[in-house]
């Protein structure tokens, strides 16, 4: 154990620290105008509010526990969001639990589908479209993987794995066994679709958590109580990495590819093209133990070079319980950060992408711990919430350890979730407590989404929340600045243009985004990206570079509008 | 009461008391500093910047609190304010490997890689296996573009980290094993009873605070502090055999620490146990060669039993030349005289005094041998 991290521990309850107790135990970029328009943003407020109840989602997570503390209850679940009837407004697809031994349930609990009626309300459609997976979900990803135009979803549970086909018409087919992606019988984690080998059609990368059977499971205590034993004590897992054949089936290349030869109890992941060199790599928050950060060289084969760009650790070199991971230019250099979340008594980490192929840690040069350190944080996001023109940040939070306050008062299992609003000059201002009833839930939240859910050009937030109902977050801030939400649709690359870099220029605003299936933790949403610009209410231009195709532009486009880019040169756009 | 609590993650009780504990004496430099951790770990920087400037009023040169205003500084990104604060804890605790660790932290965010280096570089110098250290190196050597080197601590890096994995690893399988952390909170739970001990001692409630002592030692049989306290409660209540038991279990603990050994020693001395007694001043004498209380004592032993002259001199000799205390040469003296050598032992006795002039003992002796010369 470090040094960093022996100190954060022995300043709690095991004591020297205490009075009495004896001893023996124990970024700026010259932004001009820019500048002043959102440091004068600043000072005003963002409003998330609550509008659970009126959603008419009745959804309610169940981790299937029985007392017995089986690890992957703490873990339970991410959630998706996407468009899944191509309506034009944003669905919601939420995993759940099962029982596990010892638990009993009257009706199986099954994972939930609900369509976006608009006007804030949903409707539970999950029977009818056949999504209603009563297997124990842990991660989830969107993508067209059969490049039809329909998004599918993938399922990574613990137990065998699930691919839902988007039929078109409302419903999905599992077409797991015919496409050969059940990845066997494991602990699932992240998942996400990738266009690896920039041949066009989306490979699935698999994230496995860790070696858990009730054979292995291992019984933990603290101050006497019970509680769910450290992840360190389970053997660490592969990920696995399949190749799509583009006849309908996939290839596990995980051995081929490089990626079995590492082994981590791998969580949230996000693929990103983070040294800009064309091709897709995957960042996987791993829990109690490094980050891997896995570099394509552009056929597919990875190599994993986390330590040496400086994202498996933290500042200190301390390996952290991270969770979900998040990538998205905070500081609008034209390079892609990563934000992980992570474990109480560690802040959740923003590693600045420096351009050179390293990361340094700059949480605690731009305030971007927020108030991480006392909570466990898992989901999040960089997001423009305000529209001012760069990234904020919102994580969500939540105790892993249910009984946490029987032994530890300085921390709770339901947590408020947190959001830092980028000040503009490359810091984070911890805003939670005056941004609206909505961050004041106090819950145990696992998986967030954040999408524009009512079509109005700001983004609205769904967390998941264990053992309890979901949170839906309106966003009500009163004063937005203008936004362009583009959404690609590839024709020789793959269909939702997933691993695509999109530049958008407005006058001095440049900002960059990438497409991305499955990102936060465990989860999937954002796949429509959204550009907050500020006081610009026209879009000088807009570039987009296709993964493994080529680079299209589009000169002059009005703001306040959700525009779809083709592949080739058209657009369309819908106010 | 506020320590209990504490150590029971009762913090906002702990807090309560504490408080309490202030008002009676606000003196307790002690007591801020327990408050300033445990704001840090909510936290909550700013309240343990403030407990711990209360503690540098009381207490200016108390080790550590520097560090701890520089770690809460660090995290609300105070930079400088945090390398003064580092180099203050420096000049109090020129041993501290973490100050100079965070010191190489500050300039490296600050993109000062030299001195960052040179901060990384002593910090491993006072803890040759601080794996974060090796981490900084690492990183500053990345940015200097001085890659075989940056490998180099790379490779240091991930052993020592390795290292610690597997440390920790084992710990919490241990704690798995043995009935979950049974034994940690029977530990817990042992120092609860040696606090309230501390209560019934200074109301003068003998047996409670022996039964109390003892419930602890039960529960916490290799507590060392608490034998210790045990062995002491004895002694100063003249049960001599019981706290020559406790220190035979100390020694079982802590077999090469020579001061249980001094103190059975002692003990069977006044127990008239003389072999046994002679046993133990030499394990002391080959526990710690270079220390003279082993040699004085067993001269002294031989002196008292009228028997080995010749060798109690030279072992009080060698005391003296190993320490030349007041004692030392006290018990020289008294050799000297028992081997017929009266200048010698007067010489000595007279060194005695003058080191420790306020000696009536000292003083009487030396009178008296001058006398009968």
């Amino acid at each position: 154990m470090s040094i960093f991290r022996k100190a954060i521990e022995v300043v709690v309850p095991a004591g020297d620290r205490y009075p009495g107790i004896d001893s023996r135990r124990r970024i700026a970029v010259a932004w001009g105008l820019l500048c002043f328009f959102s440091c004068a943003r600043a000072n005003e407020h963002i409003v998330l509010s609550d509008v659970t109840e009126e959603t008419g989602i009745t959804f309610r997570h169940t981790d299937g526990s029985s007392g017995r503390l089986y690890i992957l209850e703490t873990v339970s679940a991410g959630l998706a969001l996407f468009d899944f009837d191509r309506d034009g407004d944003i669905d919601i697809y939420f995993l759940n639990g099962a029982p596990l031994r010892g638990a009993k349930s009257k009706v199986a609990p099954t994972n939930a589908l609900y369509r976006n009626e608009g006007d804030w309300r949903f409707t539970d459609v999950t029977e009818e479209a056949g999504v209603g997976d009563t297997r124990y979900g842990l991660g989830v990803t969107v993508g067209d993987y059969d490049n039809d135009g329909h998004p599918d979803i993938y399922l990574n549970n613990y137990g065998p794995n699930v691919l839902y086909r988007n039929n078109g018409d409302g419903t999905f087919a599992d077409v797991t066994e015919k496409t050969g992606v059940g990845n066997g019988f494991q602990v699932g984690a992240g998942a996400c679709f990738l266009d690896m080998d920039k041949d066009g059609d989306l490979d699935l990368y698999v994230s496995n958590y860790l070696e858990f059977s009730y054979e292995k499971h291992v019984s933990s205590a603290t101050g006497g109580y019970s509680v769910y034993a450290s992840p360190i004590l389970y053997p660490a897992a592969p990920d696995t990495l399949y190749r799509n054949d583009g006849d309908g089936t996939f290839t596990d290349v995980s051995k081929t590819s490089g990626v079995a030869e590492h082994v981590g109890r791998g969580m949230g992941i996000v693929s990103v093209d983070y040294d800009n060199d064309g091709d897709v790599d995957v960042f996987t928050a791993n829990d109690v133990g490094m980050n891997f950060l896995f570099e394509n060289d552009g056929t597919g084969r990875f190599e994993e070079v986390g330590l040496f760009t400086g994202v498996a650790y933290d500042l200190h070199g301390d390996a952290q319980g991270s969770m979900g991971v998040d990538c998205g230019d905070y500081d609008n250099d034209g390079l892609l950060d990563f934000y992980v979340t992570s474990y109480q008594g560690q802040l959740a980490t923003l590693y600045r992408n420096l351009g050179d192929g390293v990361f340094e840690d700059a949480t605690l040069t731009t305030g971007a711990r927020g108030g991480t350190l006392p909570s466990v944080t898992w989901g999040t996001s960089f997001v423009d919430v305000d529209n001012d023109g760069d990234r904020d940040i919102f994580i969500a939070c939540g105790h892993l350890l249910d009984n946490v306050e029987l032994y530890d008062d300085t921390t709770t299992y339901r947590q408020r979730n947190i959001l830092l609003m980028n000040t503009g000059d490359g810091k984070f201002v911890d805003v939670s407590e005056k941004s609206g009833d909505g961050m004041k839930v106090k819950l145990s939240s696992r998986g967030a989404g954040l999408d524009d859910l009512d079509n109005d050009g700001d983004i609205d937030a769904v967390i998941l929340n264990s053992r309890s109902e979901p949170t839906i977050l309106r966003n009500d801030t009163p004063s937005k600045g203008h936004w362009l939400q583009v959404r690609l649709r590839g024709v020789k690359t793959n269909r939702n243009g997933i691993g695509a870099h999109v530049k958008v220029i407005a006058g001095d605003l440049t900002l960059l985004d990438e497409v991305h299936s499955g990102r936060g933790y465990q989860g999937h949403y954002g796949m429509r990206l959204h550009f907050g610009l500020g006081g610009r209410d026209r879009v000088d231009r807009i570039e987009v570079r296709w993964l493994g195709g080529g680079t299209d532009i589009f000169d002059d486009v009005a703001a306040d509008q959700l525009i779809t880019l083709t592949e080739g040169g058209s657009r369309t756009g819908r106010r | 009461m506020g320590n209990v609590q504490g150590r029971h993650g009762n913090t906002t009780e702990a807090v309560r008391f504490w408080k309490k504990g202030l008002e009676l004496n606000p003196k307790r430099a002690d007591v801020y500093s327990g408050m300033g951790w445990l704001a840090m770990r909510k936290g909550e920087c700013e309240e343990a910047i403030l407990h711990w400037r209360k503690v540098l009023e009381i207490a200016p040169r108390m080790p550590g609190v520097h560090n701890g205003i520089a770690r809460a500084l660090t995290v609300l990104g105070r930079k400088e304010e945090a390398i003064e604060e580092l180099e203050k804890d420096i000049q109090i605790s020129p041993q501290s490997s973490l100050s100079y660790f965070l010191l190489g932290q500050e300039y490296l965010q600050q993109k000062k890689y030299e001195k960052a280096k040179r901060n990384y570089e002593m910090a491993i110098s006072l803890q040759p296996d601080l794996p974060n250290a090796y981490y900084g190196l690492f990183t500053v050597c990345s940015r200097l573009k001085q890659r075989a080197k940056a490998r180099e601590y790379m490779a240091i890096f991930k052993k020592l980290d390795a290292e610690d994995v597997t440390k920790e690893k084992k710990l919490l399988e241990g704690r798995s094993e043995a009935s979950d952390d049974l034994v940690s909170m029977r530990e817990n739970v042992a120092e609860t009873y040696m606090y309230a001990e501390r209560i019934y001692r200074a109301l003068g409630q003998a047996q409670r605070t022996e039964e109390l002592l003892k419930r602890a030692a039960t529960l916490a049989p290799k507590n060392t502090e608490c034998l210790m306290k045990l062995a002491s409660f004895y002694r100063i209540n003249e049960r001599l055999p019981e706290a020559l038991q406790m220190y035979k279990e100390l020694t079982e603990i802590e077999p090469e620490n020579g001061v249980h050994y001094r103190n059975i020693g002692i003990l069977c001395t006044r127990l008239k146990r003389f072999a046994d007694a002679e046993e133990a001043f030499g394990r002391v004498i080959a526990l710690t060669p270079e220390s003279s209380s082993g040699y004085r004592s067993l001269a002294q032993l031989y002196l008292d039993m009228d028997r080995e002259l010749p060798k109690a001199r030279e072992l009080a000799e060698r005391a003296v030349v190993l320490e030349a205390s007041a004692a030392n040469y006290f018990v020289l003296g008294w050799a000297c005289d028992e081997n017929g050598d009266r200048d010698s032992a007067i010489s000595a006795v007279k060194r005695a005094l003058e080191l420790d002039p306020g000696n009536p003992k000292y003083r009487q002796v030396y009178e008296h041998i001058q006398k009968s010369n």
